[in-house]
């Protein structure tokens, strides 16, 4: 097997150029993904390769361009809509929620969207309250929506090519911070399917249960109890929904013991679900209270100081993991 | 200024159309009314639940544009979708049953009466102006898809036109011209809401158009034949020049926005001022005039409606609820990985 070394913004090209290449119904919109090459430069260079046909810059109009793409899916199309911010896609929410996720359950099954909406989720640097805000935990709550968070470039590739592949709508939560991180992957196609959640650091004390960029931050705290003897077993659940908890489960039931690190807020979070689904499933098996590490309850605020203290980060992380190791 | 109402030739319309079409035409809008006209009463002894809500007064509308553009485009409506699933082909049965929550219903008892669909009906849309982006993506479809000869008709009211959705989707469709026809029934009520205070200009076609680079047109929603003759010409525009046209049908809904509504915000004498210009009874006497039609020959169309209508009462009536095994199946598509 051949390798490459090459960032996730690179990773996530690939993906797009390849499933282009195999499917002429895929294309992708959204707000400079064109001439300006996109905002955080995925979309470098393809609408040079592909044309204003295939490589859409739209207006600043998400509700509109988020239900064209919505409409263009149940027609027959493969849109991939990049958001600049998902959290801009809180203006579009209507189209996501009432059509794109409803719809092929509301039409007793006439209707299926196959729509990837993309781009950044979360805090980037000092970008403040409403640039920095974690969706998946509020879109996580629909039945019908596909929840997809790549940490690397590795699962980027493979999970946006099987996102596009899908016949349903997909959240492709990517982070910003991530789009320079560099990797080795594989030269030839793969494919990473959606909802499995993978063991990146095997151990035996604890499980640390994070996705998207917050697993480069448990694998920093894993790194450090290690030197106090403490072996973290670090899961990336890689797809919130449909969720892989019974990857959770098998490694609880060997660690008894979990810290669940999520860059989004504790109320009503993804770590309150995983939680949950842990006590009602692997009861008997832990051997202390599962411990959260999630983004205080504010908004982003924009010094980096006050952000950097309320996002979760390697001290909180790993002083959680020692009260219960 | 006035509206100007799109200039159409009735005589020769109703010539070119013949006598078996336009009687097709009337018995059509007689089975919408017929359904309404018993699916409310059924709603009424509480058969059906949810919302309902009445296509009835706007019968020509959605006729005329079925007949003169054909079933092969994508269509797209508001929860006011029963008469348009009716036109495009979904039996009475089927519709009859989804309102009575039935497993044989036309969306197997999950949509209800505001989501209705068929093979070129993408829906039935809860959310008011949530259905013009979907419109407008369909158009786009056919655009990238080189397919020239449909186009996206989407259905709104008054009420939805100070949406986000209906600017931001007008201004797409112009700016990418996309075959798409927008077609807004006035019924001058956005549930009980007055489209003068809702609506910062007055004609909603002919003043909003032109700021999106658009033609938009007034349309007389009551007459069937000025519908019908209107639709041909935009549908053979739209296929020469693919640019999105946005239409104001001017009508009046004569029941209150759903059932449980009781109108309170307009008069009894105004309803039925309104009434007299029920586009029924305007087709009726214009095909009365050239003697096509007889008062027994009416009669006799009507009673085919209602006991249609009825008939569809007692499939939904018969059918058997949905298995509660089935609840939890088809949240997703199925994967072909």
């Amino acid at each position: 097997m051949t390798t490459q070394l090459i960032d996730m913004r690179e990773a996530l090209r690939q993906a797009l150029n390849e499933e282009m290449e195999r499917d002429a119904n895929v294309f992708i919109m959204g707000e400079e993904v064109g001439e300006y090459n996109g905002a955080y430069k995925v979309t470098k260079g393809m609408l040079e390769k592909w044309g204003p046909k295939r490589v859409l810059d739209t207006p600043i109009s998400e509700l509109g361009f988020a239900g064209l793409g919505i409409g263009a899916a149940m027609t027959g199309l493969r849109p991939v809509v990049e958001f600049m911010s998902f959290n801009f896609s809180f203006v579009a929410a209507d189209q996501i929620i009432s059509n794109a996720a409803k719809m092929y359950y509301m039409s007793g099954n006439r209707f299926s969207v196959p729509i990837v909406f993309r781009g950044p989720n979360g805090a980037a640097a000092q970008v403040s309250s409403q640039h920095s805000h974690c969706v998946e935990s509020m879109y996580g709550v629909l039945p019908g929506l596909i929840i997809v968070t790549p940490s690397n470039a590795y699962s980027a590739k493979g999970l946006l090519k099987s996102a596009i592949r899908s016949n349903n709508p997909v959240l492709f939560l990517e982070s910003e911070l991530s789009y320079g991180d560099k990797m080795e992957i594989p030269t030839e196609e793969y494919l990473v399917p959606i909802g499995q959640a993978r063991v990146v650091r095997p151990g035996k004390n604890l499980t640390l249960v994070s996705h998207s960029h917050m697993i480069n931050k448990c694998l920093k705290a894993a790194e450090e109890l290690a030197k106090g003897g403490i072996e973290a077993e670090v899961i990336d659940l890689q797809t919130i929904r449909p969720l892989d908890i019974e990857t959770v489960l098998t490694s609880i039931k060997k660690t008894n013991r979990a810290v669940l690190v999520e860059e989004g807020h504790y109320f009503s979070g993804i770590a309150a679900e995983v939680a949950f689904e842990i006590q009602e499933k692997a009861f008997d098996y832990l051997d202390a209270p599962v411990l959260r590490v999630c983004q205080r309850e504010t908004p982003m605020p924009y010094s980096k100081v006050l952000e950097a203290e309320t996002l979760p980060n390697v001290p909180r992380i790993v002083a959680a993991c020692r009260s219960i190791a | 200024m006035a509206r100007s109402i799109f200039p159409v030739d009735r005589a020769h319309i109703l010539q070119q159309l013949g006598k078996t079409d336009v009687l097709e035409a009337l018995k059509k809008m007689l089975l919408i009314r017929n359904f309404e006209i018993r699916a409310e009463a059924a709603y009424l002894q509480g058969k059906i639940g949810g919302f309902f809500h009445s296509y009835i007064g706007q019968e020509a509308i959605q006729t005329a544009a079925v007949m003169a553009m054909g079933m092969n485009n994508w269509w797209i409506t508001s929860y006011r979708c029963h008469a348009l699933a009716l036109l495009l082909g979904a039996t009475p049965d089927s519709i009859m049953a989804e309102f009575f929550g039935r497993v044989t219903g036309n969306a197997k008892g999950r949509g209800g009466s505001m989501h209705l669909y068929t093979e070129r009906l993408l829906g039935g849309f809860g959310i008011v102006g949530g259905q013009v982006p979907i419109a407008i993506g369909a158009a786009f479809s056919l655009k990238y898809q080189g397919i020239r000869d449909q186009a996206a008709i989407c259905f709104l009211g008054d009420g939805a036109v100070p949406q986000g959705a209906f600017h931001e989707s007008m201004n797409l469709a112009a700016l990418w011209s996309l075959p798409c026809l927008t077609v807004i029934e006035n019924n001058e009520w956005g549930m009980g809401t007055a489209v003068a205070k809702a609506v910062s200009v007055p004609r909603l076609a002919e003043d909003k158009a032109p700021g999106y680079g658009m033609e938009g047109f007034t349309l007389d929603g009551m007459d069937f034949l000025h519908c019908y003759g209107a639709f041909l010409t935009f549908s053979k525009n739209m296929q020469a020049n693919s640019r999105p046209i946005l239409v104001e049908a001017l009508t009046q809904r004569f029941k209150g926005h759903s059932v449980s509504d009781p109108g309170l915000y307009r008069t009894k004498e105004s309803v039925k001022e309104h009434m007299g210009r029920d586009p029924i009874l305007l087709l009726k006497q214009e095909l009365e005039q050239v003697g096509w039609l007889d008062e027994e020959t009416f009669t006799a169309l009507d009673t085919q409606a209602r006991e249609t209508a009825l008939a569809a009462l007692k499939f939904a009536e018969e059918s058997p609820w949905p298995d509660l095994a089935t609840l939890e199946r088809d949240v997703f598509a199925p994967e072909n990985l």
